[in-house]
């Protein structure tokens, strides 16, 4: 794991706070989404897919502050659509950072060198930029739909590192992955010096262009655990391991789907950053007035079945971490010998 | 199946709450119409049936909202505008680089005969 001490520390003390007031459900990640716009159709994505009147609207630095402060999550991810599509993305960074929130700024890079080049960010050790990248050339430009987009992400990559910024990338994957060459891929990060790589499979939207390579449980498991068996001491990965064992089938976690609860133009997300079946004008009123048992495997949700995805997963996996002495010390071993 | 033009007739065998429920999930604008005879063009994006007076909520077609409107105000939807999700922006992609891939191959199968 290679998260910056000083992060692992706010999280621990978020979570230990929320445990010993009594909190059962509290949310660990705000997805920020302030627009929907992007630059690129990816196969994969379902976010996107709304009328041009929807796709120019973009939220104020006020709301988004506004949820901030209503969710009070130690970390603050922003997808989208494209963030720095987002004309005031640089203010909305500045007041995040003011507030000691970890943010997770979830890019395709196209725009990244043009805004560092503009001095639209600092580097923090609150801010990360984690660039979306789907493997290697070749499987990233297919995944999202465009030629060069690989070259462009690395190349401002490159910037951000230059520049001393922290940078991480994200990687979904789908049926069809080859072990060997994620293997490669995450070996090409390293020698790139990203700080940690993020892992999901995808989610099965039912408005992604491409339906035919969403992966099944089963089959996650057995792409994961080709994987990230024997995995590289070099290899960081920047999130908990409890959540990567899941994937690889050694641990049967449920959906935690408040973990990361979503705010955008509509409101706040029905029941999670994947499902949209309502919004809820407040967090209170989400925490409170969402029905969750009708969520998760357990609760016979077709739509729950198959996900594995980081967003329901990896907040039981930190729940586990700190809730149990068993899920502490598998946290504690995995991290300090890297084998998962 | 994407239901862009389609004209609902609520009846005994289709409700409007049922209407509601597709229009909620429908990426593209819809024409509400109103019982007062007003047409309404707009996107649908929230609906909640589980409070005392059900009601939906949009932003019109320039964007501006959102408003409310309760269930009791609409006599039916149109599925007026184009269906975004319904797209063939990937099938293109891979039939572009399947073209591709067979352009490349065929200069070296010519060579090789």
């Amino acid at each position: 794991m290679s998260v910056p001490l000083s992060q692992m520390w706010a999280v621990t003390a978020y979570v230990l706070k929320q445990k010993l007031t009594g909190q059962k459900r509290y949310p660990l990640v705000l997805m920020l989404e302030p627009l929907f716009r992007c630059n690129l159709a990816c196969a994969g994505c379902g976010k996107i897919q709304y009328p041009a009147q929807i796709l120019r609207k973009h939220l104020s630095v006020e709301q988004c502050l506004k949820a901030v402060d209503e969710c009070g999550a130690p970390i603050v991810s922003i997808p989208g659509g494209e963030p720095l599509m987002y004309p005031e993305i640089g203010p909305l960074v500045e007041e995040l950072v003011t507030r000691k929130k970890y943010i997770y700024l979830c890019t395709n890079a196209i725009l990244l060198k043009e805004k560092l080049e503009q001095g639209v960010f600092k580097p923090s050790k609150y801010l990360s930029f984690s660039v979306h990248m789907d493997g290697l050339r070749e499987e990233h430009d297919e995944a999202v739909c465009r030629d060069g987009v690989y070259d462009q992400a690395v190349e401002a990559i490159k910037e951000a590192l230059k520049r001393g910024f922290r940078v991480t990338t994200n990687t979904t994957l789908f049926d069809g992955a080859s072990p060997l060459r994620v293997r490669q891929f995450f070996d090409e990060m390293v020698n790139l010096g990203v700080e940690g790589m993020m892992l999901s499979p995808g989610y099965s939207y039912a408005k992604a262009p491409d339906q035919e390579h969403f992966l099944r449980r089963s089959k996650t498991n057995d792409l994961f655990s080709q994987i990230l068996s024997n995995p590289k001491r070099r290899w960081r990965f920047n999130q908990s391991p409890l959540f990567l064992q899941f994937l690889m089938g050694k641990r049967d976690y449920e959906c935690t789907p408040w973990g990361n609860p979503t705010y955008n133009i509509f409101g706040w997300q029905r029941p999670c950053y994947l499902l949209q079946e309502g919004y809820a004008e407040s967090f209170q009123d989400l925490m409170t007035n969402t029905r969750w048992e009708n969520y998760g495997r357990k609760s016979g949700n077709e739509k729950c079945q198959d996900c594995m995805v980081h967003c329901g997963f990896e907040a039981t996996a930190v729940d586990e971490t700190f809730g149990s002495l068993r899920g502490f010390r598998d946290t504690v071993a995995a991290t300090l010998t890297g084998k998962l | 199946m994407s239901l862009e033009g389609w004209m609902p007739v609520i009846n005994d065998y289709l409700s409007l709450a049922e209407v509601i429920d597709l229009a909620f999930d429908y990426r593209g604008n819809t024409t509400i119409i109103k019982n007062d005879g007003v047409d309404i063009v707009g996107y649908i994006f929230n609906r909640n049936r589980d409070v005392p007076e059900p009601y939906i909520q949009y932003f019109d077609q320039a964007g501006n909202g959102p408003f409310k409107l309760f269930y009791s105000e609409i006599q039916n939807i149109k599925f007026t505008g184009k269906d975004t999700a319904a797209g063939s922006s990937w099938q293109a992609w891979v039939e572009r680089k399947e073209k591709e891939k067979g352009e490349r191959a065929a200069p070296a199968s010519a060579d090789s005969a």
